[in-house]
């Protein structure tokens, strides 16, 4: 039993994740000299908050067989509507609420084509990304938000026993929502109804309620980002966030959520971000042009989602 | 309260067609009655309006002595009424425990699942239907079919099931497996549940009910305690007096024949199977679903590799590596489902009459011949009387009859020699059923060798000049002329094998 017990955890994608994590770190450690240091390792800590964040809800999002591609404009739209309200001198509660509201309407929106409308996701949320991003535009004219208040910068810089702030954070978040997937009814819907809707639908599970929720929940936490990432840098451009979106895509898909639906963890998105960070991270240490760093991205997102079919077919057969 | 479920006088049409006249169907707490029929007798319309997932238009339900109105699948399930389908409906990737309380859970008093509480009520109602209980934690997709149906009985009885309905149960199960769910079964009778029990197999019929209703045409036939019936009678009531439509047939058959099948075998599907085919002829094959007649079909046409056994087509010894190489030899398939299998639908009509020839058609530089596309696409659009606005139209939006003779015509296309139809009227309207039924006489008139599969018997009795009749992958018939009758057939696809004059595959 416990032999076979032993067998599943290593043939489980979070422990393959786990195992890149840690030959990459020693990889890094010996060939830079900076990947070790404290401040290097905090600095990937404070970028990676926002992404794993993000990828919570990603992953409820995946597992229900749907994509989001419009997170990195809700991210870039929710620090819009934050860096506006902060120069303007409003109480960081309110900011809060703005960002978290911001992206909640979006991720309402988005569900609700999707669920009721019966539009395909990546449609909706292609174009969403789009609409975003244009009316960004038209909110900043071209111009950056400077100047952020230092006080809310606690969120994106402040430490806590030498762990960031945002870290913490994203900590508890992982832990509520792993908990709520894994305990809550409503939870355990999601993973019924990317598995196999029509007998979701017999047992009585609501599929359009599901679904927007998921979109809902991952909007609120797209927007929650785009505080932390106004936080963190002190800026808003209108290119704030855009490619985001395939960074949370990559963490979750490489943590072992099937793109095909009804199964997926949140710790194993965690480690999925922390992946793609730090091959982000050496890279840069390395000198290697940012153009080879999309590409290593890349091929492990279309490695990993082959496997993801490779497995849905010898099932089948 | 004699009867824990009944209804009465259950009427049901769709879009003309009567499937249900004046249903009369009842089941007592504590017996297993089994409900028997012919495909298209009415049996599955009358158990998905019992079931909740169809509404009579006429009739009452009454449960527990009480009128119902069941609309859903979920009221039936609340009520008391669970459904066990022969394909299990599943979530594969989550837990055998998640698989039975999801909708259901026990909760702790924080709302959360209480996974220990349904653990241990798993365990119980595992142990009293004497079934191990080690694997409730592992992931459904893990167990074999035959365990996730148990799991599913499992799952009807955290519901408080007091009718549960198996829909051929035992369809894809080995025989051990059948062995278990019928101890199961005998243990929820004697429970009190009551059991509608449908099945082709008429054997198990007689190993498990306590009653038996016959369906034919919508309408019942007659129903019996078991000890009063006999197979033979079953039988008699399933085939009735078939009105059986004769088509007119020159009768042009060939002296060799053109297909020659000898011991072929892929376990397991089927075994041994041989006939022979000749040209002008049509061989209906007639079976049960799942007695492997497209098994068969799509073995021939090289989509599958038999494991032993000998084809021989137009004289020589052949195995098809491919579905294009038995093309070229002369042999064209139209699929059973031609949504699937058989069309393009948002292409044109003329793209998909000419697709099958598209080689053909291409001219230098790689273009298509438009003019040529047109000509193939109009000639067959008047030959086989599709009736198209015109030929960009897109197929999606003709009728079910004008798209099958598209699929019809996509395939003639390449002349061929031998034509292969898997069940090429369902789901067609009457008269566009007659033309295609024209059609195929004609052709077979011009000399073209046909393999019809069917599992309308009407259909079977009017065209094939002999009927091969297979069950659970083995010939158990072959009939012609005086033999060849509604009866014959339906005892040897009930499992019965037939001893034929002149053998089988003669």
């Amino acid at each position: 039993m416990t032999n076979t017990g032993f067998r599943k955890v290593l043939r489980r994608r979070e422990f393959t994740v786990l195992g890149l994590i840690v030959l990459l770190v020693v990889l890094f450690s010996l060939t830079t000299e900076r990947f070790m240091s404290v401040s290097n390792l905090s600095n990937l800590l404070l970028q990676l908050a926002g992404t794993a964040i993000s990828a919570i809800g990603m992953t409820m999002v995946i597992i229900t067989g749907g994509i989001d591609v419009s997170v990195g404009s809700t991210l870039g739209m929710a620090s819009v509507v934050a860096g506006k309200l902060l120069v303007g001198g409003y109480s960081p509660f309110l900011v809060l609420l703005s960002a978290l509201g911001t992206g909640l309407v979006i991720g309402l929106f988005n569900g609700t084509l999707i669920a009721f409308g019966n539009v395909p996701p990546i449609i909706v949320t292609l174009g969403m990304m789009s609409i975003l991003r244009s009316l960004m535009y038209q909110l900043l004219g071209g111009r950056w938000i400077s100047g952020i208040p230092p006080a809310i910068r606690v969120i994106g810089l402040g430490k806590w026993l030498g762990v960031p702030i945002s870290m913490w954070i994203t900590v508890v978040l992982i832990a509520f929502f792993t908990y709520f997937l894994s305990s809550r009814p409503l939870g355990r819907a999601i993973y019924a109804v990317g598995n196999n809707p029509e007998a979701a639908r017999v047992s009585g599970i609501d599929l359009r309620r599901t679904t927007l929720f998921v979109y809902a929940v991952l909007g609120a936490l797209a927007g929650f980002a785009g505080l932390v990432y106004v936080a963190r840098t002190g800026i808003v451009q209108t290119n704030t966030g855009s490619g985001f979106e395939l960074e949370v895509i990559a963490a979750v898909v490489l943590g072992g959520t099937s793109i095909l639906g009804g199964r997926g963890t949140i710790i194993g998105s965690l480690l999925g971000a922390f992946l793609v960070g730090i091959i982000k991270n050496g890279m840069v240490l390395l000198n290697v042009p940012a153009l080879s760093e999309g590409l290593v991205v890349g091929v492990l997102i279309i490695l990993s989602v082959m496997i993801d079919v490779i497995r849905a077919r010898g099932e089948r057969s | 309260m004699e009867y824990i479920l009944e209804c009465r006088k259950i009427f049901k049409s769709f879009g003309g067609v009567q499937a249900l006249r004046g249903v009369d169907f009842t089941l007592r707490s504590g017996e297993v009655h089994a409900l028997v029929g012919e495909n298209g007798a009415g049996k599955s319309t009358l158990i998905k309006i019992i079931s909740g997932a169809l509404l009579p238009d006429r009739g009452d339900i009454f449960y527990m002595g009480q009128p119902v109105r069941i609309d859903s699948p979920r009221k039936a399930q609340e009520i008391g009424i669970s459904t066990v389908y022969q394909e299990p409906l599943v979530y594969s990737e989550l837990s055998v425990l998640e698989n039975i309380f999801l909708g259901r859970e026990i909760r702790t008093p924080w709302g959360n699942i209480d996974w220990k509480r349904e653990e241990e009520q798993a365990r119980s109602l595992f142990a009293s239907l004497g079934l191990p209980h080690h694997f409730l934690r592992e992931p459904m997709g893990e167990l074999s079919v035959g365990l996730q149906q148990l799991v599913l009985i499992a799952k009807a009885l955290v519901y408080e099931a007091k009718v549960i309905i198996f829909d051929e149960p035992t369809a894809i199960l080995t025989e051990h497996e059948t062995e278990r769910l019928f101890t199961i079964i005998r243990k929820l009778r004697d429970q009190g549940v009551g059991i509608i029990y449908i099945s082709h197999r008429l054997e198990e019929i007689f190993r498990i009910a306590d009653r038996v209703t016959v369906m034919r045409d919508g309408e019942v036939r007659g129903e019996f305690p078991i000890t009063a019936v006999d197979r033979a009678k079953i039988v008699e009531l399933m085939a009735g007096k078939l009105l059986v439509e004769e088509i007119a047939r020159r009768g042009v058959k060939g002296d060799h024949p053109l297909l020659s099948v000898q011991g072929l075998t892929r376990r397991p599907r089927f075994f041994d199977i041989s006939f022979d085919l000749f040209p002008g002829e049509i061989l209906g094959f007639f079976g049960l679903v799942g007695s492997g007649r497209t098994d068969v079909a799509q073995t021939i046409f090289g989509l599958f590799r038999p494991e032993s056994g000998k084809v021989f087509f137009d004289g020589r010894e052949v195995s098809f590596g491919s579905p294009e190489e038995a093309m070229q030899a002369g042999i064209a398939y139209l699929p059973e489902d031609r949504k699937v299998q058989g069309l393009f639908p948002i292409q044109s009509v003329a793209y998909n009459i000419s697709v099958t020839v598209l080689r053909e058609l291409v001219r230098r530089l790689g273009i298509v011949d438009v003019r040529k596309e047109r000509d193939i696409a109009e000639k067959h659009i008047r030959e086989l009387n599709i009736k198209t606005p015109n030929l960009k139209t897109r197929v999606y939006s003709l009728s079910g009859g004008n798209q099958q003779k598209v699929v019809l015509a996509k395939w003639l296309s390449v002349t061929p020699k031998l034509l292969i139809l898997d069940e090429p009227t369902r789901g067609i309207d009457v008269a566009s059923k007659s033309e295609i039924h024209n059609l195929i006489a004609h052709l077979a008139d011009q000399g073209l060798a046909v393999m019809m599969i069917s599992s309308e018997l009407p259909e079977i009795l009017k065209m094939s000049d002999r009927v091969v009749v297979m069950h659970e992958g083995r010939i158990t018939g072959v009939f012609e002329g005086p033999e060849k009758t509604a009866e014959n057939i339906i005892r040897a696809a009930t499992g019965e094998r037939m001893a034929v004059a002149g053998g089988v595959g003669v």
